[in-house]
């Protein structure tokens, strides 16, 4: 256990190490590691930029501290040769998430694969044709204004006060008015949009990287600093509290994933469908998501 | 601090853009007119019987090829390995992505259920443009999209799109650079060709 904390607290320190503003975390666990060219993109032809890179085929060689701080620094003045990137874009984050585990990762990802199309799936199905979807849309704006401390006090540990208000006015509203939660007119009447926040989200505000890619059998995909995210939240959830007891709690928590589940079901197949390796695809878009969630 | 340098160059940038006016809103019109079109076909309901399918999907093509510019979407993804490729290799690679893109989204059109998309500003600095918007879904979500396009002989193409923050061109670059790293880049190819058959 304690073994397991030290490497923990390793892991999450070494992605402190590269200031949040570099682009591209690179693994140097992994000797098949991958790197997104977009920072180092060279224009064919074109002399004048840097095209210096590792060859990419010679994968075994992991780079050294010195490389990997030439491409944050690369990156951040933009002029070697990377894709024109103009003063106002917001900064398209080219780095890519360390995925040492991959093997293991991807059998969790078949894991996941079955389950949702051998039971969530049917059972979402079912679920559908029994229940009218405004009832499932109000059923998930209850368990989202349930959810309101998270939101706010993430708000807070990052210093967005009005966030903070914003979710608290929602929370008011949507209680009152939105009787019990259910409906949602702080949005729908007042325009008054939601700040999603979470604890995975604040530590890497402060400029904790992902960590790597945990892809959790059941829970889908995530990152060492989002599974700690996740745990911490934990202790703002009010179901959590409400709900104590673990028979409850899991019914409680299987409920909701199998409501929002019935409101996105075909998401995932569109990726599988768009997809040439469905499971770099769910990881790239789960990183990028999560970026730009931070940034927000 | 790098926030503050973007506030600071958004700011700017908008007043460049409103103080030439004849310029301004170029990439988010003809956005605007090719999502329009998109719409009128989908719609249309002379089109929806089924004889007529093929003649829908042959101008729905039309419509975004007059405003995506693949060429520069198949660089963009293959990106170093862009450089390695002879032309003939590119033009197979063009053929196949678009190939692969239309198999995957020409469906999507089809279940196009009156969501509305709702523009909200865009940034223009020299050749390149973004265009930021909304689709507004029957279940009350608001899903934030951003085009980025290039402009090109006057016109503007899109070259990316990104949904919640997950840039398309990104993804599809993570996708091949991880398979031609881990076999070759004919291996990339039947693969494509496996997929779109």
């Amino acid at each position: 256990m304690r073994n397991a904390l030290r490497l923990l607290l390793v892991l999450s320190l070494w992605s402190v190490e590269f200031p949040a503003p570099c682009l591209g975390e690179i693994s140097t666990f992994s000797s098949s590691f991958e790197r997104e060219e977009g920072i180092l993109f060279a224009e064919a032809g074109d002399s004048s930029v840097v095209t210096h890179q590792p060859e990419i085929n010679s994968a075994a060689a992991p780079l050294n501290r010195a490389q990997t701080l030439r491409l944050c620094q690369s990156s951040d003045s933009g002029k070697e040769g990377s894709e024109p990137r103009f003063p106002g874009e917001e900064v398209v984050e080219e780095g890519i998430i360390a995925d040492p585990l991959e093997p293991l990762n991807r059998v969790f990802f078949n894991f996941n694969d079955r389950l949702y199309f051998w039971f969530l799936k049917p059972v979402a199905t079912g679920y559908n044709n029994a229940v009218p979807e405004p009832l499932r849309v109000s059923l998930r704006n209850f368990f989202s204004n349930l959810f309101m401390p998270v939101r706010a006090v993430n708000c807070l540990l990052q210093g967005k006060i009005e966030g903070f208000g914003i979710e608290i006015t929602r929370f008011l509203l949507n209680s009152t008015m939105g009787v019990f939660g259910f409906g949602d007119p702080a949005n729908v009447v007042f325009n008054i949009s939601k700040k999603d926040e979470d604890f995975g989200q604040t530590l890497g505000f402060i400029g904790i990287g992902p960590g790597i890619y945990i892809n959790w059998p059941i829970l889908g995909p995530s990152s060492l600093r989002d599974t700690v995210g996740i745990i911490g939240d934990g202790f703002l959830d009010p179901v959590n509290y409400l709900a104590p007891h673990t028979r409850y709690n899991m019914g409680v928590k299987a409920y909701e994933k199998l409501n929002g589940t019935s409101l996105v079901l075909g998401d995932y197949e569109s990726l599988k469908k768009a997809a040439l390796d469905p499971y770099v695809s769910l990881r790239n878009a789960y990183y990028q998501h999560r970026q730009h969630k931070i940034k927000e | 601090m790098a926030s503050r340098y973007c506030w600071q160059t958004i700011v700017l940038l908008l007043s460049v853009v409103i103080a030439v006016p004849t310029l301004a809103g170029e990439p988010m019109e003809k956005i605007k007119q090719t999502t329009g079109k998109i719409i009128a076909i989908v719609t249309d309901p002379a089109l929806k019987a089924p004889e007529r399918a093929k003649e829908r999907r042959h101008l729905i093509r039309k419509a975004v090829d007059e405003r995506f510019d693949w060429g520069e979407m198949s660089r963009r993804t293959l990106s170093t390995h862009w450089a390695k490729r002879t032309d003939a290799e590119r033009k197979e690679f063009i053929n196949l992505f678009g190939e692969l893109l239309e198999r995957t989204y020409m469906g999507k059109v089809d279940d196009y259920s009156g969501e509305k998309v709702r523009f909200e500003n865009e940034i223009i600095d020299g050749d390149y443009g973004i265009v930021k918007a909304k689709i507004l879904t029957r279940k009350e979500t608001e899903i934030p999209v951003i085009y980025r396009l290039k402009k090109k002989s006057g016109d503007w193409y899109v070259y990316d799109i990104s949904i919640e923050g997950v840039s398309f061109i990104n993804n599809y670059r993570t996708q091949f650079n991880s398979i031609i790293v881990k076999s070759s880049y004919q291996d990339l190819v039947k693969r494509l060709k496996a997929k779109v058959e």
